[in-house]
């Protein structure tokens, strides 16, 4: 059951990691002037090795949580 | 100032928006985009920047003051490399090294929070045989949620892609870079392999899939920027990219000992000097160096390096070239081992290496960089081989020669007798009768002065330290 106090400090929680990411957003992504050609199947392999490494890094996370637990 | 006092420029570089380089009278001024100043400033603040300058990896970098030039309201100055290179004239350890240091470099700045913009080898030249990072404007700030590395693709082609192709099928570096500026690209790459071959490892992750997917890549959305979930997360990605560049590129590092080819070992195994001829021809070049005391050498046809090093070793600054990649590849490895003052180039004198680019003014060609600027050439052995080989005739050899120094030449004439100017004619003798030692001498009369000659005692060998005759004169 989720009484009001749980309820305000789970969106007081959520309120908190917005905030957090919207510096990062906002934070103009446009400035830069790479004009390297990135490729076609190199950038999609890029891009799926990008994302394979993501993965690893919330994984690593994950494992290093858990063993630091365990310590 | 700069811009009131000195002429139009002679070239400006174009394709980076942030700015330009320009050539200058000798100097080397970059001028910079007023968007791009506090990228620039804050990139040369960084501790990579300051300790790759201070160490001779990046190129010195001064703001000098030229409210005119181009346009532009802030101007670096660069040191000047003494004798600019290209990839297409760079052995395979050459272009390992360049790659090695762009991936260095771009490691540092990304702890510091900036990215490489591009990686290609035209970013990195060579002071002797220590790879020099020279395009400051390179690196730009990263946005912290930028998880892309928009060079990845094109350090594949340029460095990684051309050293495989260089190391699989044999492929010159000349022919990848003076055909295409960018390398060599995953398709052309997987026609040259076989169905097997395909299928390795390296070929799959970096030739197949990116071929296969290449036709799912036309939407132009795939393009657009999908930020990370954290900056830490998009930091781990980009970090990963870059230690995967580098060890894709450590997976091609040319071997220690280089290859094997028709020019190695010549001079320990396949010449014919006995240890006592060829101790008499170093100490004639040993006394030519005493004598002449040159700043900056040529040495044409350098083979392994052997005089190229005792020059260097002497105080000279030392560019050598030979057609041969393998012996170029070896006196980089020397070079660098005892840090040495030699750039070793694969260039053939004959066929010297034209401008290219656009308007034949990007890369400028061997002769125009050459031309006037050593104050001694050696052309050791390699006379007769232009000669035979390339069907050159001696007084234009001369000429050219009177042209690429201001002050000194030693030659070795081999004679027709010699037994290795025998083998390389193959039966074509009447051809090259006529071609004595008098002729020689007669032929170089026009552009040099004798200072003093030997002949190689027992062979049909003689090496000459000339004196350019000037016009004045």
């Amino acid at each position: 059951m989720i009484t009001n106090s749980n309820s305000k400090s789970f969106f007081r929680t959520l309120a908190h990691v917005f905030l957090l990411f919207v510096p990062l957003i906002l934070a103009s992504p446009a400035k830069g002037y790479g004009y390297a050609d990135p490729g076609t199947g190199a950038f999609l392999y890029q891009a799926a090795y990008a994302a394979f490494l993501g993965a690893t890094f919330y994984l690593r996370k994950v494992l290093n949580r858990f063993w630091g637990k365990r310590k | 100032m700069i811009a009131q006092d000195i002429p139009a420029p002679v070239f400006r570089s174009f394709r980076d928006p942030s700015g330009s380089v320009i050539r200058l009278s000798g100097r080397i001024l970059r001028a910079v985009r007023s968007e791009a100043v506090a990228d620039l400033e804050a990139f040369l603040a960084t501790h990579t920047a300051r300790t790759a300058m201070d160490c001779g990896k990046m190129v010195a970098s001064v703001r000098v003051p030229a409210p005119a030039l181009a346009g532009a309201d802030y101007v670096l100055e660069h040191e000047p490399i003494p004798f600019p290179s290209y990839p297409f004239e760079w052995s395979a350890e050459m272009l390992f090294a360049a790659g090695a240091l762009t991936i260095e470099l771009a490691h540092g700045a990304l702890e510091e929070g900036f990215g490489l913009k591009d990686a290609t080898p035209y970013n990195v030249l060579f002071r002797g045989g220590q790879p020099v990072f020279v395009d400051v404007l390179s690196f730009e700030q990263r946005h912290p949620l930028d998880r892309n590395w928009m060079a990845y693709a094109q350090f594949i082609q340029t460095f990684v892609l051309p050293l495989i192709a260089n190391r699989a099928f044999g492929l010159p570096l000349g022919s990848v870079f003076s055909g295409s500026r960018e390398g060599i690209d995953p398709e052309a790459m997987y026609r040259l392999a076989g169905p097997l071959r395909r299928l390795t490892p390296s070929f799959l992750s970096l030739v197949s899939l990116p071929k296969w997917m290449a036709g799912k890549a036309d939407d132009a959305a795939l393009y657009k920027p999908t930020p990370a979930m954290s900056a830490e997360q998009a930091h781990f990605i980009v970090k990963g990219l870059l230690t995967s560049c580098g060890n894709r590129l450590a997976a091609v590092k040319p071997g220690e000992t280089g290859g094997d080819s028709s020019w190695s070992g010549y001079l320990a195994h396949k010449s014919l000097y006995t240890p006592g001829q060829l101790a008499r021809k170093e100490a004639f070049v040993s006394e030519a160096m005493e004598l002449c005391r040159p700043k900056k050498l040529l040495d044409v046809g350098a083979n392994e390096g052997y005089f190229s090093r005792l020059a260097a070793m002497q105080g000279a600054s030392v560019v050598a070239i030979d057609s041969d990649p393998v012996v170029a590849g070896a006196i980089w490895r020397m070079a660098s081992k005892e840090q040495l003052d030699i750039l070793p180039l694969v260039v053939d004198l004959t066929r010297p290496t034209p401008a290219i680019g656009w308007r034949n003014q990007e890369c400028l060609g061997f002769l125009d960089r050459a031309t006037t600027h050593f104050d001694m050439v050696l052309m050791l052995a390699v006379l007769h081989h232009m000669m035979v080989t390339e069907r050159i005739p001696m007084e234009d050899l001369l000429a050219l020669t009177a042209e690429l120094t201001r002050n000194y030449a030693l030659i070795e004439f081999v004679a027709p007798e010699d037994p290795m100017f025998q083998r390389i004619v193959r039966g074509r003798q009447k051809l090259y009768s006529h071609l004595t030692q008098q002729r020689f001498e007669a032929a170089a009369a026009p552009h040099f002065e004798l200072v003093r000659s030997v002949r190689i005692d027992g062979l049909h060998r003689w090496l000459y330290l000339f004196r350019r005759r000037h016009a004045a004169n």
